[in-house]
């Protein structure tokens, strides 16, 4: 409905044809020229300035301190005594000479590739699968809400069941290998050693967040508009091409939303690696987000947990940057922003 | 391609569909199996996928501990508090920079917003710490993990009220005006309707973050206060992990957000997706 379709009442008019003064608060607006309401600049400030505010006191003030004790060597002790020295970049470099700072960054390119990456790949081809293949909408539904099952468990629980499930000797998940016929009766699969600590990790993670890409992109599959499908189909188009010249190219800045929201969460959160492994065995599953918090929380070597938490601060912000600016010409596209 | 193609590639494609609902329903299946086992047949070398000795009264023996019941209560009063404050300064700041504050300075303003939503906590979590120590309520309280959860929820909610904003139109608001309406009578008449929607999917996500959210529980609180995914690792008797009772009041406190998602999964993925996707 536009403007021109209310009903306006005459009262509402003066003489000249232009609104007249609504009961507007000093406060809020001073004067009124035609139609656009000139508000007072305070009342904008107000509101958004309440938000930052709140980010200033729990996240700016705090990001600061971690750069200031960054450079300090700071740990339990002179914690308490307020009585740390600046010792420059040497928490960088002990952080970055450090081959466990090194094995952890490895770790987090494997979680994130085979993590975020095959979840987001998963989720599309589900979706897909989902939208085109099964032909009932009641059953649709109904595998969708399964499917979406594992995202509402707490990630720490979700640790505590694959552990549980991948227990080696009696884990429900090597049985049932052995009862597909998949594994010998008396093999196990040390699901928890070194070796395979941090795919097991990479498993959980893929169980419980696939859903997330496969929510997004099939809702977005479901608002492409059933005009382009029907001409593709007068055309004889092939099912194939459609899926490679009309839907993916249509849902690709979708499939990139969803991979950007699903990378960010996989970077930083980290409580699934606590309750699971808690890094081990032989620190062989960490990321270097959980050493900052073991070396911050348990260690309490606060400067050269700091140090960690600035390095990922920093690649966190390159990448967010990137990520914005993409998501800014998406919306931009959209009209929204 | 040949019909012979096609009918291969049918077929797997629903053997990947079957593979997934496989993987995905199975460890659910588990955690409903075990938390009706006794624990005895839960330690057997070889697991039972169906329980011989049906025991549903470890649902009641889950709430034999007081703790749990209060767990349950913690976890909400956090969970629904944190998205009440969340969504009230979302709502105001996301209306501000929807009509007022725009061009660049509101375009980089939004989008800093948002940025903290991405950033990772770990480099704010100790300072928090000597935060709160430091205020007359503590680390341990209620206040504490409501107002960290603000790190997480109020970015979301702030940017997502400005796209449900953007996306109402500016005219019906203008029209109310010259009806006379005041500023709040417009706002909670005319736009307020237009975005409700979208405020139910930004509430739910708050809800299910802050519900669901555990490291930062575990670091802070524990004493005074402890949410649920805190309170489930302490059923052990001695060393051992009492998993049926973990399992059950997994179940038990998975069942709100699942409800809440099955009645209100329309509204979801706008929010999940930042407001890209029209659900």
């Amino acid at each position: 409905m536009s403007v021109d379709q209310l009903p306006l009442p005459a009262a509402a008019l003066d003489d000249a044809g232009r609104a007249a003064a609504g009961p507007y608060p000093d406060w809020f607006s001073k004067r009124r020229r035609g139609r656009s309401l000139i508000v007072n600049p305070l009342v904008p400030a107000v509101m958004v300035g309440l938000p930052v505010l709140v980010i200033i006191a729990i996240v700016i003030y705090p990001t600061v301190w971690m750069f200031y004790h960054a450079f300090h060597d700071t740990n339990m002790m002179s914690l308490f005594t307020r009585n740390w020295q600046a010792v420059g970049w040497d928490n960088f470099a002990l952080v970055l000479s450090s081959d466990r700072f090194a094995d952890s960054v490895l770790h987090l390119l494997r979680y994130l590739l085979f993590g975020a990456c095959l979840q987001v790949l998963l989720g599309t081809a589900l979706a897909q699968i989902l939208y085109e293949v099964v032909q009932s909408n009641a059953l649709r539904i109904v595998l969708l809400i399964v499917m979406v099952l594992p995202m509402m468990l707490p990630p720490s629980i979700v640790g505590v069941l694959w552990k549980f499930l991948l227990q080696a000797d009696n884990g429900a998940f090597n049985h049932l290998l052995i009862k597909l016929g998949m594994l010998a009766p008396t093999d196990r699969i040390e699901w928890l050693d070194a070796d395979l600590a941090l795919w097991s990790l990479i498993i959980a993670d893929v169980w419980q967040w696939t859903a997330l890409p496969l929510l997004i992109v099939y809702s977005g599959r479901v608002s492409l508009p059933p005009a382009i499908y029907e001409a593709a189909r007068v055309d004889g188009a092939s099912r194939w091409l459609v899926l490679r010249r009309i839907t993916l190219p249509m849902l690709k800045e979708i499939i990139a939303i969803a991979f950007i929201i699903r990378f960010m969460d996989a970077y930083k959160f980290v409580d699934k690696v606590y309750v699971m492994t808690a890094g081990g065995p032989a620190q062989r599953s960490e990321l270097p987000v959980f050493i900052a918090f073991q070396k911050g929380i348990r260690e309490f070597q606060v400067g050269e947990a700091a140090a960690y938490a600035i390095i990922i601060f920093v690649v966190a912000a390159i990448l967010i940057t990137l990520f914005l600016q993409y998501l800014k010409r998406v919306l931009k596209a959209q009209g929204i922003a | 391609m040949t019909a012979a193609n096609v009918k291969l590639v049918k077929t797997l494609v629903l053997a990947f569909l079957a593979i997934w609902l496989v993987f995905t329903g199975f460890p659910l299946f588990f955690m409903i199996v075990t938390s009706l086992k006794p624990v005895e047949e839960i330690n057997r070398m070889v697991p039972t996928f169906w329980p011989e000795t049906m025991r549903p009264q470890n649902y009641a023996g889950i709430f034999a501990d007081p703790g749990s019941l209060k767990s349950l209560v913690d976890s909400l009063i956090v969970s629904s508090a944190n998205t009440v404050l969340s969504l009230f300064l979302g709502t105001l700041a996301g209306y501000a920079l929807a009509r007022w504050v725009r061009g660049v300075v509101g375009e980089n303003l939004a989008f800093f917003i948002l940025s903290n939503r991405m950033f990772p906590p770990v480099a704010i979590l100790i300072p928090m710490f000597f935060l709160f120590d430091a205020t007359p309520w503590g680390t341990d309280s209620y206040v504490s993990l409501i107002v960290l959860y603000l790190v997480f929820n109020m970015p979301l909610a702030t940017w997502l009220m400005m796209v449900f904003f953007r996306d109402a139109p500016r005219e019906l608001e203008e029209a109310a005006y010259l009806d006379g309406y005041s500023p709040f009578r417009a706002f909670f008449k005319v736009t307020l309707p237009l975005v409700f929607p979208g405020m139910i999917s930004v509430a739910m996500l708050c809800w299910i973050f802050a519900w669901n959210e555990y490291l930062f529980a575990n670091l802070l609180t524990g004493t005074t206060v402890k949410t649920f995914p805190v309170h489930i690792p302490t059923f052990t008797l001695g060393s051992q992990t009492l998993w049926n009772l973990v399992m059950a009041f997994s179940l038990v406190a998975m069942l709100p957000p699942v409800i809440l998602f099955i009645v209100l999964r329309r509204y979801m993925v706008r929010g999940l997706s930042l407001g890209v996707v029209k659900g």
